[in-house]
């Protein structure tokens, strides 16, 4: 497994940065957290990583990989998968085939193959599909395989996306505010399969501005606050440090 | 010689201008396309052509035309665009629907004028031509010319200096904005397809005497034209719709007047295909403006 | 039931032709792209083949054949600078595309005819060779939507940021399915060729631009099924009645009007969505019962 490394990574905007001089690593098998003030820059610093904008200055290494420069269906290839704020399904698709899209990442076919529906195609299609059926009743969302996303609950719609990013079995993991609109028991729930996948060896890292849920979950946490890194280490080093507290109730 | 032609191209590009500005402002407003444009242009000619041939005097068939074409382009607004606003697909929608208004329209059209080519009675525009300085110009041009710089003054003065323009050009895409400054979208709406429309009316118009034939389908090759003019303009753009309309008009006369008679369309239209892959945004349009993908 | 045919058989070719357009109008969109090339796609075929098989003496079927290579081709070219645009800007770019064929059409008499148009086509394709074709086509499309591009395609449709979070080349699949679109366009254009006698390059404008989308928009964008359904319907329609007929564009132009209002989604995605939901309400009763 590979660990993220950013070094001094910056994005302009015009003349505007949105993130400066950012330093982070994200070790595999442990959760990390990435906090901050909302507009701190946390989901521009995501965009950085999955390739979705272009780094200004720095570096971003996923294990032996430079992915500095490397657009985002590559940075997916490479093993990085990723949640979004704003939950992002395909809407007009079933549940079932939103979970399938993600396994498209690891799916031997290939497009002449596709093209002519050959029997290889269409028997991985079919065992796609399996996989899917069991990742759904890990998730409890069986009975909505054939529902359309984008008239599931809010809850739902979060596990499905959830599923999606499990699906194209990732090294590493980016969850961009997960838990945001849960209450505290959905969100425990949520925490204890982020830390399962820790476990089992995967990267995870979590954005949040929700300190709470943060601490009691990460081994190591980064704080964002206007573009800059202002504190990084362990929940208990993050909670007490005066920088950490002033970015959060103002000065 | 080239300053006849350029003069003539002037005149030209001057209606091209107007039927672009049209275009242009409801993009602009909407950030959709009103692919029935072309046909407001068409019925502008056919309202004009109709009032004199009803015997009334041609300055009144202006005025018809004008408002006439205000009229159509707000009910294209209200029946094709309005339901489509808040949809997720509305810039596909709106092309869809735009062109089926086109489709009736120009239909229409070609019942009345039971599919003929019309033509306006002889002298209802006074022949008299002018020479000075080696140039010749038609009364009817330089009508055309005073027209069409006149109501893009107009319009930039409505556009710039009241406050109603004001607020139609803080509005541009902005359905928000509108609403928390306390001006219903709607006024804003009505406002921006009226002129629209009333802009291919006086242009339909002026090409309806120009080239004195008018019929059904000479909406499409305008509304095709339109597309270079506020490409090369820049989508949105006011100043950039006026500049690229004369550009266009002096393009045509010039590659009109000096290659081989039927390469002038497959010249533009290579022109238009060159400046999206180029500067899809245009010469005066902003680059952020939204003809560009993410940065990837 | 020969009868109906030997009345009907024009107008079945029609039937299969305007399919054919149709299906290449609806890959590309399958694929999240907003491009009209097909019209021009299918007069690069069209004039292709024809251009081969009277003026060099090429069989027929071959060359159909290198009508659908060069169709591919140009749509795969096609693609490489359209990646740079957004929706409305690839449509107005692909509709500049159209007119440059259409007036590079008129222009180079001396190969195409010019105007005049291009002559003495052998007709050699009948409704045998039409039925294969699109047959064909069809397997293709199910194949792709049955696999793994199709869930590619799906995906880019829904929302772009999404497919290559996933690892899924948007630039990649695009290109695919303009080279489908192509492929699809000279196919069909070669075949009418070989069954119209002349060719004008005025066909393949605007008209067929606006009927390839009204085929599309009407019988929806997602299945298969969907502009074939809307190709028969718009071409079925004026023959039922004669005013239908006299007034054939307005009745498009309407009909354009009242789906995308109403029924964005075309008759047979709606269709199917309405019976997909009435089977999920079905089985959710049935099972809070039990």
């Amino acid at each position: 497994m590979s660990a993220l490394v950013i070094k001094g990574v910056s994005k302009h905007f015009g003349g505007v940065a949105a993130v400066s001089d950012v330093n982070m690593e994200v070790p595999p098998g442990k959760v990390t957290g990435l906090i901050g003030p909302n507009g701190a820059g946390k989901t521009t610093l995501i965009n950085l990583i999955t390739g979705v904008l272009t780094v200004s200055e720095g570096s971003i290494h996923f294990g032996a990989q430079d992915i500095t420069e490397v657009p985002a269906y590559k940075v997916a290839r490479a093993g990085i998968s990723r949640t979004f704020q704003n939950i992002r399904l395909l809407a007009e698709a079933s549940v079932i085939d939103n979970v399938m899209i993600g396994f498209y990442r690891n799916e031997k076919t290939t497009t002449p193959a596709s093209l002519l529906g050959l029997h290889s195609a269409r028997r991985e299609t079919a065992a796609l599909r399996d996989r899917a059926n069991k990742l759904l009743e890990r998730f409890g969302m069986s009975k909505f395989a054939d529902q359309e996303a984008g008239g599931l609950a809010y809850g739902h719609q979060r596990r499905v996306e959830m599923m999606r990013a499990l699906a194209s079995d990732p090294a590493l993991i980016l969850l961009d505010e997960p838990v945001a609109g849960m209450n505290d028991v959905e969100a425990g729930e949520l925490g204890e399969i982020f830390r399962g996948l820790a476990r089992n060896g995967m990267g995870v890292l979590l954005i949040e501005h929700n300190v709470r849920f943060v601490t009691t979950l990460c081994d190591f946490v980064y704080v964002l606050d206007s573009g800059r890194m202002i504190a990084s280490g362990s929940p208990e080093q993050i909670v007490n440090d005066p920088a950490v507290i002033t970015a959060y109730l103002g000065s | 010689m080239l300053a006849q032609q350029l003069l003539n191209g002037l005149v030209v590009g001057g209606v091209y201008a107007l039927f672009a500005l049209g275009f242009t402002l409801v993009f602009g407003i909407h950030h959709l396309m009103n692919l029935a444009h072309g046909a407001v242009f068409m019925t502008g000619a056919f309202v004009a052509l109709y009032t004199v041939l009803a015997g009334l005097p041609l300055w009144l068939g202006f005025v018809f035309a004008i408002l006439a074409c205000g009229l159509l382009s707000i009910l294209i607004e209200v029946t094709a665009f309005r339901r489509l606003r808040k949809s997720g697909e509305a810039e596909f929608g709106a092309i869809i629907s735009t062109l089926g208004a086109e489709l009736i329209i120009v239909t229409f059209a070609q019942i009345v004028s039971g599919s003929d080519v019309l033509r306006f009675p002889f002298e209802t525009f006074p022949v008299e031509i002018f020479e000075f300085a080696g140039l010749r110009v038609t009364l009817l041009q330089l009508f055309m010319l005073v027209c069409s710089l006149l109501l893009m003054l107009i319009l930039t003065y409505y556009l710039y200096r009241t406050p109603l323009g004001t607020r139609i050009r803080s509005v541009s895409g902005n359905e928000r904005a509108s609403v928390l400054s306390g001006v219903n979208p709607n006024t804003i709406y009505y406002q921006t397809f009226f002129l629209s429309g009333a802009l291919a009316g006086a242009a339909g118009v002026l090409i309806g005497l120009s080239f004195n034939s008018i019929q059904f389908a000479m909406g499409e090759p305008f509304l095709l034209r339109g597309f270079v003019v506020v490409v090369l303009g820049g989508m949105g753009s006011i100043p950039g719709a006026m500049v690229a309309g004369l550009l266009l008009g002096m393009l045509q006369t010039l590659t009109a007047a000096y290659l081989p008679a039927g390469l002038t369309d497959a010249i533009i239209f290579s022109l238009l295909f060159v400046i999206l892959l180029v500067r899809p945004y245009g010469l005066f349009g902003k680059e952020t403006a939204g003809a560009m993908r993410a940065e990837r | 039931m020969s009868d109906f045919f030997t009345v009907y058989h024009h107008l079945f070719n029609t039937f299969l032709l305007g399919s054919g357009y149709a299906l290449s109008q609806w890959v590309v969109m399958r694929a999240g792209v907003f491009s009209v090339a097909t019209a021009g796609l299918a007069s690069i075929g069209a004039y292709c083949a024809a251009i081969l098989t009277t003026k060099l003496g090429w069989p027929h079927p071959l060359s159909i054949l290198a009508g659908t290579l060069l169709g591919t081709l140009t749509g795969l070219l096609l693609s490489v600078p359209l990646a740079r645009l957004r929706g409305v800007f690839q449509a107005i770019a692909t509709l500049a595309f159209v007119q440059i064929v259409v007036a590079v059409g008129l222009f180079s008499d001396s190969l195409t005819g010019g105007a005049i148009g291009l002559n003495a086509i052998p007709i050699l394709v009948g409704t045998k060779e039409n039925l294969l074709a699109l047959l064909c086509t069809i397997y293709v499309l199910l194949a792709i939507g049955a696999t793994r591009v199709g869930r590619a395609f799906e995906a880019i449709r829904q929302d772009e940021a999404v497919a290559s979070s996933l690892g899924v080349s948007v630039t990649f699949h695009q290109s695919l399915a303009f080279g489908l679109s192509g492929a699809i366009a000279g196919l069909f254009g070669g075949l009418e060729a070989f069954q119209t006698f002349t060719l004008f390059p005025n066909t393949y404008g605007f008209g067929l631009i606006v009927a390839a989308l009204s085929y599309v928009v009407l019988g929806g964008r997602r299945s298969v099924a969907g502009p074939i359904v809307g190709t028969a319907i718009l071409l079925i329609l004026p023959e039922v009645s004669r005013p239908l007929a006299d007034y054939r564009n307005a009745l498009y132009g309407v009909i354009m009007m009242l789906v995308i209002a109403f029924m964005p989604r075309g008759i047979v995605d709606t269709g199917l969505l309405y019976l997909r939901r009435r089977r999920l309400a079905a089985k959710a009763a049935a099972e809070s019962r039990q």
